[in-house]
């Protein structure tokens, strides 16, 4: 086929985003702006206890207020979906709460206005009546707590591994991963040294600025949503499930999202929105605000425990590791964040005995699932400051200890998985050279102490999941890229884009990528686990490949030179007029074996590794504990960038997110309720905060199983900058922090601690 | 948000009158950059708001007198401060204070009225204004009167003000060879609202100090004056003086817990920044000395 310009590739570009002039003109379509004639408004009202029982709801006030249309509560859901329980893994989350309510701010009932300030209004006159239970909110205590949030465990089905926990009871812990490799008891009695350290972090919200939002219109026999969702056909499956429709029968619909970084992942109000239409036959809308957020969903907060033993010599010859997940009152992703992060939870290490254990428990706290890196970054932060704490111990150089240990390509991981395409030294070493890490290094005398630290860690692409894409050639030539791949500022459009056309041999630029519409778009299983570039990636340049092969097959058998003909001039050929498609599909599932489940061991665990690295130069000030960031190295394995100008960004983008559960972002709770629930409380880092040089690299490198030899990188540029930054604060001023946030409070207090002349509680 | 009623008077004068003396749920609002916030989280509702927005223009001039009074009019925005010739020649320090400010939206509507009738303690300028005994001329239905800006606030959120009274004007005295200073700390991201603001104006010739104001703000119910602090720097300036006088403040200042950190962190941070605050007011090169 012949284009209209010159052959150039067209990957490897830094092409503009090809949204970039509709985002920033307000004309790019998000669906917190849509309304539809006719259209109410939710509101919700949520639980103010922790934990209880159930006694009444009284909506009387609430629906007696002029211009309120409908009170709902779990009764009126029960009419039009009988078991209205949903989740990924587990089937315990209620639509609206029934009988219980597990964690304040459940959603108890919704009113439904055409004004939302009416609706608002009136939602704060309904009262509910509880009996309240005790509550459990710690990681740790819950597993062996009488307090116990679900009765009975209800698997969803929909991943195969999670079966055998079918009516396990009375227990909080419900999914307990294990990985055995070798004997690490014998190992640490053989060990010169062992070393044991305990971490934690606290809950985070994912902070989308366009907050959570979805609106249904329905008739009798179909719905159709629109909905700020990361995997619009995930929801379809849910919804249809819950209706016990057939999939054609729901169809979603997706825009550019205000970012999701896991929190718009399987459903969050979509059945809501659709129970109320279902009832009231018209459209609704529920946004949720910001403060609303924090009760939806969150990332876990966490307890670690690691011990290691090491010969004299620094080599780690086993380390154990014990993850505790608070994951909140519902499951949501939780358990397969606890075992497909879990089995990373030793770090890149070459290490020949590993026991590792990570738990996923109920609490009675907001939900918890992934937040840009599924659960790594918390796991890095731990097995990074452990291992620096260890070098620092034996007085060898960090870099120098992680080079003796360090997991090698063609070495096995943990779980028996042979690396592959995995550049963890090419990451370190080119750390290391941009960190002058060799060079002297003026480490202040004064009130004002410098430090600097390092920190690698590596992540599995989520595996066995699928991809399917469809590339559409028309009549003048001009070609449409159909997949659900959800751009949410991340640049799928673009990347997409690019891959497609360098199987087409036509500039990126001129292809359309058309919006995730379920009625329309074929099956991905989400934009999530930086799998989109690898996965779609794929899917796209299979489909735009069979188009091109179409089109050349077509070419020929009309007797036209195939390699030099514009498109638009075969389908003149053909049809004697502009008309006519051609039509490509692609489908990408690569295989991977699951964890076995009495060892955790795999033979190929999965598709391709992230791999990140990260080195920090901080300055304390030892009067008040602040700690400045002054430089930031990202590097990263992302194989071969197709849009190198995009990954640059989406790697400074993960570690500034980072750098705010590192420094600033930490929920808090009195009684389980948020005290810090909005954004005026809850500090994202601003500009001002942000270190003063950030630097990205990517390391040459190539997935060869990735479309031109790409892979993801959304998560990469977290995972060691809190380990980076608690490393060079220790090596700074000498004190360890084992607590996320980094507040100067607890700085200054480490700081007073150590010089035993502790500061005061109050 | 509910429906509620907005009027917008001609004059101030009018304004006070649609205020009245006992309903809470009628309010002025002037940029509504506290206001409109709390109305959304449903910590207010009100009835009736009366916008100060058509008043007269004069409320919104900023003059310097000869003698180097400095008037500020209630509604001048924060912004006209921070950019005003007349402020940066009679109070540098408030232009100076206002950059770092909140944000260059709010600064652009916020006024300098309702930054002091808000009486949240975390405000900028409330310490700055005391260090350099700033006063506001108030008016209300029945009589004027003139409140030092130090007497101006009874507690958290709160002022001495009644419902119908409105500040006119804002009155900095001329401030001779006054050096001043305004240190803030944040805790949470540098653009959170304070965890402490400190202001100093000294007085000084050489290593004698003549007159020494400092004010803690944010840390405390509301902006406070160690005196036993300032009395100390008095005493001549000095490191050992700097440091007794920074552990009075901490001592005397009445520190309280909140989100921004503890009451044990804050009053560590007292103690730096009070030191911090007279060295940066001392860094000041002396122009106009008034003593020769």
């Amino acid at each position: 086929m012949k284009t209209t310009t010159k052959e150039t590739s067209q990957v490897g570009r830094s092409i503009p985003r090809l949204e970039a002039r509709e985002k920033v003109t307000g004309r790019a379509e998000y669906i917190h702006n849509m309304r539809l004639p006719g259209m109410l408004y939710g509101k919700i009202f949520r639980s103010t206890l922790a934990h209880g029982r159930i006694r009444s709801i009284d909506v009387s006030a609430a629906a007696a207020v002029a211009g309120v249309h409908r009170v709902i509560t779990a009764e009126d859901v029960k009419t039009v979906i009988p078991d209205p329980y949903y989740g990924p893994v587990f089937h315990d989350q209620p639509i609206l709460a029934m009988d219980k309510v597990r964690h304040v701010g459940e959603p108890v009932a919704v009113v439904l206005a055409s004004d939302p300030h009416v609706a608002e209004q009136a939602a704060q006159l309904i009262a509910a009546d509880y009996e309240e239970l005790p509550a459990v909110f710690d990681e740790v205590a819950a597993t062996g707590s009488p307090v116990i949030v679900h009765e009975v465990l209800r698997p969803a089905g929909m991943f195969p591994d999670f079966k055998d926990l079918a009516g396990r009871k009375n227990t909080n812990l419900h999914l307990d991963f294990k990985l055995r490799r070798g004997d690490v008891e014998t190992a640490f009695a053989a060990a010169d040294h062992v070393f044991e350290h305990t971490f934690h972090t606290r809950q985070i919200m994912h902070t989308p600025l366009e907050p959570i939002v979805s609106l249904a219109e329905s008739t009798d026999s179909s719905v159709t949503l629109y909905t700020a969702s990361q995997m619009p056909s995930v929801v379809r499956m849910e919804i249809a499930r819950l209706l016990a429709w057939p999939e054609n029968r729901v169809r979603v619909r997706t825009a550019f999202l205000g970012g999701g970084f896991g929190a718009k992942t399987y459903i969050k109000v979509e059945a809501l929105v659709t129970v109320c239409s279902l009832l009231t036959h018209l459209p609704v809308k529920i946004s949720l605000t910001m403060e609303e957020q924090f009760y939806t969903i969150t990332k876990h907060a966490n307890t670690l425990r690691l011990k290691s033993g090491v010969t004299k010599d620094g080599r780690i010859t086993s380390r154990l590791c014990e993850v505790w997940w608070n994951g909140g009152a519902y499951a949501d992703i939780g358990p397969r964040l606890t075992q497909k992060s879990g089995f990373t939870a030793a770090g890149p290490y070459d290490i020949e005995n590993v026991h590792i254990d990570s738990y996923a428990v109920y609490t009675n706290l907001p939900p918890a699932a992934g937040l840009r890196g599924f659960g790594i970054p918390t796991l890095t932060w731990a097995y990074e400051s452990h291992t620096d704490l260890i070098a620092r111990a034996l007085n060898i150089d960090p870099l120098e200890f992680r080079r003796r240990n360090l997991l090698r390509e063609g070495r096995p991981q943990a779980t028996g998985t042979i690396m592959k395409d995995a550049a963890i030294d090419a990451v370190l070493e080119r750390l290391a050279e941009r960190m002058d890490w060799h060079a002297p290094f003026d480490r202040g005398s004064g009130v004002i102490r410098r430090g600097r630290g390092i920190a690698i860690g590596f992540k599995a692409s989520i595996s066995n999941t699928t991809s399917v894409a469809i590339v559409n050639a028309c009549g003048d030539g001009s070609c449409s890229v159909y997949c659900n791949t959800v751009d949410m500022g991340q640049g799928s459009d673009t990347a997409l884009a690019q891959i497609a056309a360098e199987a087409l041999n036509i500039p990126a630029e001129t292809i359309k990528v058309i919006h995730a519409d379920t009625d329309v778009t074929p099956y991905d299983m989400g934009t999530l686990g930086s799998r989109s570039t690898f996965h779609m990636g794929q899917a796209v340049k299979l489909a735009a490949e069979d188009a091109r092969d179409k089109l050349l097959a077509l070419a020929a058998e009309l007797g036209l030179p195939p390699e030099t003909t514009p498109i638009a001039q075969i389908f003149r050929k053909k049809f004697g007029m502009q008309a006519g498609n051609v039509v490509g599909i692609g489908t990408f599932n690569p295989k991977s074996t699951q964890p076995d489940h009495a060892t955790g061991l795999a033979e190929n665990i999965t598709p391709f590794w992230m791999i990140g690295g990260t080195g920090a130069e901080v300055e304390v000030d030892t009067e008040t504990g602040h700690v400045r960031v002054t430089r930031l190295v990202n590097i990263a394995d992302v194989g071969t960038p197709i849009n190198p100008g995009i990954v640059d960004s989406q790697l400074s983008g993960a570690a500034m997110m980072q750098f705010g559960c590192t420094m600033s972002e930490g929920m808090e709770f009195d009684a389980g309720q948020v005290t810090n629930a909005s954004l005026a409380d809850y500090k994202i880092p601003g500009i001002r905060d942000m270190p003063d040089q950030i630097i990205n690299e990517v390391v040459e490198a190539r997935q060869d199983t990735g479309p031109y030899g790409a892979k993801g990188v959304g998560e990469t540029g977290t995972f060691g900058v809190s380990p980076a930054i608690t490393n060079a604060i220790h090596d700074a001023v000498g004190v360890r922090l084992t607590r996320l946030p980094v507040t100067p409070e607890a700085v200054y207090r480490a700081l007073r601690a150590a010089n035993n002349d502790a500061l005061e509680e109050e | 948000m509910m429906p509620f009623e907005i009027a917008e008077p001609r004059s101030l004068r009018e304004a006070i009158g649609l205020l009245g003396r006992d309903d809470p749920s009628v309010r002025p609002i002037a940029g509504g950059t506290a206001l409109m916030l709390m109305m959304k989280a449903g910590v207010f509702r009100p009835t009736r708001l009366v916008s100060l927005r058509s008043i007269e223009p004069a409320f919104a001039r900023t003059t310097l007198g000869a003698e180097g009074e400095l008037r500020i009019g209630a509604l001048a925005s924060l912004s006209s401060l921070e950019h005003s010739q007349a402020v940066l020649n009679g109070a540098p320090v408030i232009a100076k204070a206002l950059r770092t400010l909140s944000n260059v939206r709010v600064r652009n509507v916020a006024t300098v009225g309702g930054h002091l009738a808000h009486a949240d303690p975390h405000m900028d300028l409330p310490p700055v204004l005391i260090a350099l005994g700033a006063r506001v001329s108030v008016l209300g239905p029945s009589c004027d009167r003139l409140i030092p800006v130090e007497n101006l606030f009874a507690g958290y959120y709160e002022t001495v003000l009644a419902r119908d009274e409105l500040i006119a004007e804002l009155i900095v005295p001329p401030q001779g060879g006054r050096r001043a200073a305004y240190l803030k700390c944040t805790t949470r991201s540098a653009d959170d609202w304070p965890a402490l603001g400190v202001a100093v104006a000294l007085d000084t010739d050489g290593t004698a100090v003549h007159e020494a104001r400092i004010v803690i703000s944010a840390a405390t119910h509301k902006p406070t004056r160690p005196v036993a602090a300032e009395a100390i720097l008095r005493d001549g300036i000095s490191d050992a003086v700097l440091r007794r006088a920074g552990a009075a403040a901490a001592e005397e200042a009445g520190v309280i817990s909140d989100t921004h950190g503890s009451a044990a962190y804050k009053r560590q941070l007292v103690r730096v920044y009070v030191e911090r605050a007279v060295r940066a007011a001392l860094a000041i090169p002396t122009g106009k000395q008034r003593r020769a």
